[in-house]
């Protein structure tokens, strides 16, 4: 099993976000190694992505079944291999941003050597890989009227091969994820930047 | 061609170009005698074709036999790379070469701290026919490589996508080979992979590489091609090279090593030399034929060996696989294992498909009464028996085939046609196949006789481990494409010193060309796994002795 989580947050409404998410082909292109998607009903979509594992890049056929459409706060799904033996789920949860308890801050503040590190690892990456830099969500915050946008993922490769898959696609999964919630977030902040 | 620039933008002793096992190897010796050295990489990544491959090093009688309780003699190793040769290799090469091999290995597994291994139970290819063959000991591989010591190499270094990396080549054969990858222990590949422990070709050039760049700290500088050289009263003198697209010059006080292997990527180069209608690669995408190109522009000579008897393969491309960018080629062993075989478009079988020495001069044989070959293309026919049991490429039992690459039909003769080969013979060609595969026999082409063969992809659960019939429904065939791995017929023409020769057979001073830029007159018309990388580490060595020798 790969298993990743990313939050993000931005100075946007949960129902400007939730718009935007309830709508897969908003977002469908900004999925890295996104190539294709077709809506089959309500519920059910089929996609083809590019996945890049490290040492070379497949195309995956998958299928996508929303098991829970709670809007604006959560959408679920659930997703099957078409070409590979995998399934998976992932949910897309949206919050209002709240000030955390004292406690919690003080333990991320026992933590902010552990974050400085994953900060620059993150840096790293994108320097890397080439990605580009959210500066809004940067600039400033969080504080009143900022949401939180948190996208999990879990994909449990089957056969025989399946430890060597999860042990491959792990780094790529953290990456995939942090990159859809944030590209979702930079395209909502430049639309709301154009409207201003 | 470039001239000598006003201002050189970096001058050393010996510009290394490539940054594969011939270039590292050369760079470390030349190193270790005293020269200020430079590694210039075409790539974004470091390791060439050998971070590509399976990491053996073929050395007869080798330091390392004894360990593993084999014996081996000098001569018996110098008899069969004769016999491999057929009377086309220049015996001053191959005499070189033999004589430094061993040398060369312990020299890097004492300088460079390579830890060797002697790869038990791999017979050579032709043992036990052949003169001078032997079961097991030959191969060298490496232990395992933590890839955390390459530093800020070590996301920098290519890792092969042909092979699960982290395993050990004493446990490939363990677990049963190429036919029982379904039951490897993927748990332990997994923990390797998570703790970037190499093995193969990545674990090899792991080695070589921090020996280089981190314990030497020799500079490399990759996406920086290099386009010409530069020479002054015939002597190689330096390079333009480019990086961030401005031209990089680079003056090389000695020398210039050339060792960015063949031309697996130039498509027209690859079509003339090769002589094949189509050529594609397994090798790392930037295999251009600059060597050639550079060499041509300073007067060196081209040799070849005949093209019949090299490393190449037939195999496919998976719709949507890719590496850099470029669609990714895999070579084809699928035909190895039981229950699958080749045929021709006339549907009729024409070699053992379990010994690609034997399948690749059938595949190019002409037929002069009809202008054409016959056997090209070949294409790969298996049945369920073969799915349920073994993967095609990446495709394991049970899941899709993609019906861009695989033809599937519930009778032979459908998917003959869906093949557009005769229906009717490949009816009659599995009828015959199968009457005496039901015994593990083989007698049109011998598949399953070549040791080699049943160590590396036969079922030994079988009677005969590379054969089994064709009889059970669905039936699926693809046609299948030359497939290089980098190591080609044609290459700069060089001397025991690994001098680049010019066309009037003198030296070219300053050139040197190493690894598979350097034409294959030291093997002549033969090939054996582990050949090349010997090739590269054995030159790599005797360049950078030469470029280090006193004035």
């Amino acid at each position: 099993m790969a298993e990743t989580e990313y939050s993000t947050m931005a100075r946007l409404s949960v129902d400007t976000i939730w718009d935007f998410v309830k709508e897969m082909d908003n977002w469908a292109p900004l999925l890295t190694g996104y190539q294709a998607h077709e809506k089959q009903s309500e519920t059910d979509s089929l996609w083809t992505v590019k996945g890049d594992v490290g040492v070379l890049a497949r195309v995956v056929k998958f299928k996508v079944h929303i098991t829970e459409w709670n809007g604006p706060e959560r959408v679920s799904f659930e997703l099957e291999g078409v070409n590979e033996l995998l399934k998976g789920q992932g949910v897309f949860i949206m919050q209002p941003y709240e000030e955390e308890p004292a406690g919690a801050a003080s333990a991320q503040r026992k933590n902010v050597f552990t974050r400085v590190v994953e900060s620059l690892l993150r840096f790293f990456l994108r320097l890397f890989r080439g990605r580009p830099e959210r500066a809004a969500a940067s600039a400033a915050g969080p504080g009143e009227g900022w949401a939180q946008l948190t996208f999990k993922l879990r994909i449990d490769p089957g056969g025989p091969m399946a430890p060597m898959i999860n042990a491959m696609m792990k780094p790529a999964m953290e990456v995939v994820a942090e990159d859809l919630s944030n590209r979702i977030i930079a395209q909502l902040e430049a639309q709301q930047g154009s409207k201003a | 061609m470039a001239s000598k620039p006003a201002r050189w933008d970096l001058e050393v002793d010996v510009v290394a170009v490539g940054s594969g096992l011939g270039a590292i190897c050369s760079a470390i010796v030349a190193h270790d005698l005293d020269q200020q050295v430079v590694v210039l990489e075409k790539a974004p990544k470091l390791g060439g074709l050998c971070a590509y491959g399976g990491g053996e090093v073929f050395v007869p009688n080798n330091h390392k036999m004894a360990e593993i309780g084999a014996t081996d003699s000098d001569e018996a190793g110098r008899q069969y790379l004769d016999f491999l040769s057929a009377g086309f290799a220049d015996p001053k090469l191959l005499g070189k070469l033999l004589d430094n091999a061993r040398p060369a290995v312990e020299y890097f597994e004492k300088e460079a701290g390579v830890k060797w291994i002697a790869v038990a139970g791999l017979p050579d290819y032709y043992y036990p026919e052949a003169p001078g063959t032997h079961p097991g000991g030959r191969y060298l591989s490496v232990d395992l490589f933590e890839g955390s010591q390459l530093g800020e190499w070590q996301h920098k270094t290519y890792l092969t996508p042909h092979i699960p990396l982290g395993v050990l080549h004493r446990e490939l054969y363990a677990w049963g080979g190429l036919a029982k990858v379904t039951e490897w222990d993927y748990e332990l590949i997994a923990e390797r992979i998570t703790n970037d422990q190499r093995s193969s070709g990545p674990g090899m050039m792991g080695y070589f590489i921090k020996a280089a760049m981190i314990d030497r700290g020799i500079p490399a500088y990759v996406e920086t091609p290099v386009r010409e050289l530069i020479t002054e009263n015939g002597r190689v003198i330096g390079v333009r090279a480019e990086r961030a697209g401005q031209d990089f010059f680079v003056g090389a006080r000695r020398g210039v090593v050339l060792a960015i292997g063949g031309y697996d990527m130039n498509k027209e180069m690859a079509r003339q030399y090769e002589a094949m209608p189509d050529w594609n690669s397994a090798a790392p995408p930037y295999l251009d034929g600059d060597h050639m190109v550079m060499g041509g522009e300073v007067g060196a000579a081209v040799a070849a060996v005949p093209p019949t008897n090299l490393a190449m393969f037939f195999g496919y491309n998976i719709p949507g696989e890719e590496h850099d960018g470029k669609p990714l080629y895999r070579t084809s062993w699928e035909c190895g294992c039981p229950h699958a075989i080749w045929v021709n478009r006339a549907g009729k079988r024409f070699c053992d498909e379990a010994f690609y020495k034997d399948y690749q001069p059938r595949v190019r044989m002409w037929d002069g009464q009809n202008q054409e070959m016959p056997n090209y293309p070949p294409f790969l026919i298996f049945d369920q028996n073969y799915r349920d049991r073994y993967p095609l490429g990446s495709f394991m039992p049970g899941t899709e085939l993609p019906e861009e690459l695989v033809k599937q039909a519930n009778t032979p003769r459908e998917l003959a046609e869906k093949l557009g080969i005769d229906g009717e013979q490949l009816e009659a060609t599995l009828e015959r196949y199968n009457r005496f595969a039901e015994k593990g026999e083989d007698p049109d082409f011998g598949s399953g006789s070549h040791p080699w063969s049943v160590r590396l992809t036969g079922d030994e659960s079988y009677p005969n481990p590379c054969v089994g019939p064709l009889n059970k429904s669905p039936y699926y065939g693809l046609r299948l494409v030359p497939v290089g791995v980098g190591i080609n017929s044609h290459g700069l023409r060089t001397n025991a010193h690994a001098q680049v020769m010019h066309v009037r057979s003198n030296p070219i001073p300053g050139l040197y060309a190493v690894g598979n830029s350097a034409a294959l007159l030291d093997l002549g018309g033969g090939y054996q796994s582990g050949t090349s990388n010997m090739r590269a580490i054995t030159w790599g060595y005797l360049a950078g002795q030469h470029l280090g020798r006193k004035a």
